[in-house]
């Protein structure tokens, strides 16, 4: 399901944000991440998408959720180790509820030279087959090349009413 | 749970809720869901059903996205409990119209009446004050309850209102086992509202 390439290259922010946007994105509900800092420090600094802060993953799910209620197309901004935090709001919230959420996950501390589901570090490593566990389509972002599937995901989250994730596989630049 | 701790009965709590529900969309979870549902079901009614502690964010969603919609949240304590940092989302975000309701009965109902943790000596009205919540209030009977209610609608938020209610003490009863695949009751409440919102754009 997902791409893989052999070494995977950092995505400039600027050109994730513009995908992101061009997806059709209105807020971005998003828990800290040091992988994407770059990209969260340009979301915050912009206003054409509206950046929101939440405590946990759990959070970040069901403010979407409510966003979704209200009209909005937002965007689920976490980390690997966020989504085994939220397991329990993906499955009874986005996929039982039956709402398009999109999920960016950033895979921290990812060698670039392997794929993930080779890495010698659980956090990586497991992150590609517990969306298998729970038919959670995917696309791995391993560089300038793959931003275009940013704007596949959102699509296909809203045909299947249920969440579709976009791996940042290298540090955003 | 503290034996002399003044409560009053969740249906008069209710009832006090129930005469003042306007447009406000309401976000109800666990214990409350069922005896609200049996005042009102409106296009505006929401059931948080499946998962624990998301009611507050749900309705914060929901207030970020449509703020001049008034949002009520039915919450439960022990659900409240699964994610207090939710407060501290929750003030950060300011919505204006946002009252969340804590029932505060000191059990979790729904699975058998297990007691909350420290219960009597703990308060969310001072977990709301500290997370920077514009007001938050505790009440014990419904006749000081629904004297402030009025008041408490017209404050901008968010404001938390911790009741004390009774527990209802009921033993656990095993859902019924599905045999065949459904929309839940929240698979089943959103896109009625999402629908009802978008065509009340004034709202």
């Amino acid at each position: 399901m997902a791409q893989q390439t052999s070494h995977a290259q950092p995505i400039p922010a600027q050109m994730l944000y513009d995908a992101v946007l061009a997806a059709g994105v209105t807020d971005v509900v998003a828990v800290p991440d040091t992988h994407v800092r770059s990209l969260i420090a340009l979301m915050r600094s912009r206003d054409d998408m509206r950046f929101i802060q939440t405590a946990t993953e759990d959070e970040a799910i069901t403010l979407a959720a409510g966003l979704i209620v209200g009209g909005r197309t937002p965007l689920i901004q976490i980390q690997h180790a966020g989504l085994y935090a939220c397991i329990n709001h993906l499955r009874g919230v986005a996929i039982d509820g039956e709402f398009p959420m999109l999920f960016m996950i950033g895979l921290l501390n990812r060698d670039p030279s392997k794929a993930p589901r080779d890495h010698l570090d659980s956090m990586v490593r497991y992150t590609e087959p517990l969306l298998d566990v729970f038919d959670v389509p995917y696309y791995l972002l391993d560089g300038p090349e793959d931003v275009g599937q940013i704007e596949v995901a959102m699509r296909q989250a809203q045909e299947r009413r249920g969440p579709v994730a976009v791996l940042i596989g290298e540090q955003t630049a | 749970m503290e034996p002399t701790m003044k409560r009053m009965p969740l249906a008069g709590a209710l009832d006090a809720l129930h005469r003042r529900r306007r447009d406000q969309v309401v976000v109800s979870t666990m214990t409350v869901i069922l005896p609200w549902r049996d005042r009102d079901v409106t296009d505006r009614d929401l059931r948080c059903v499946g998962f624990m502690g998301g009611a507050s964010t749900f309705g914060l969603g929901v207030a970020l996205a449509r703020p001049n919609v008034p949002v009520w949240v039915l919450d439960g304590d022990g659900s409240l409990a699964m994610q207090l940092g939710s407060l501290l989302t929750v003030a950060g975000a300011t919505p204006r119209r946002f009252m969340h309701v804590v029932f505060h009965n000191g059990v979790y109902d729904t699975s058998g009446s297990q007691p909350i943790l420290s219960e009597g000596r703990m308060s969310f009205t001072g977990l709301a004050e500290a997370a920077g919540y514009t007001k938050a209030v505790r009440f014990d009977d419904v006749e000081s309850f629904d004297a402030a209610l009025d008041e408490l609608l017209e404050v901008d938020g968010p404001v938390l209102v911790e009741l004390m209610t009774e527990p209802l003490r009921r033993d656990y009863v095993k859902p019924p086992v599905p045999t065949e695949k459904t929309p839940g009751p929240l698979a089943q409440d959103w896109q009625r509202v999402r629908d009802h919102l978008a065509a009340s754009p004034a709202r």
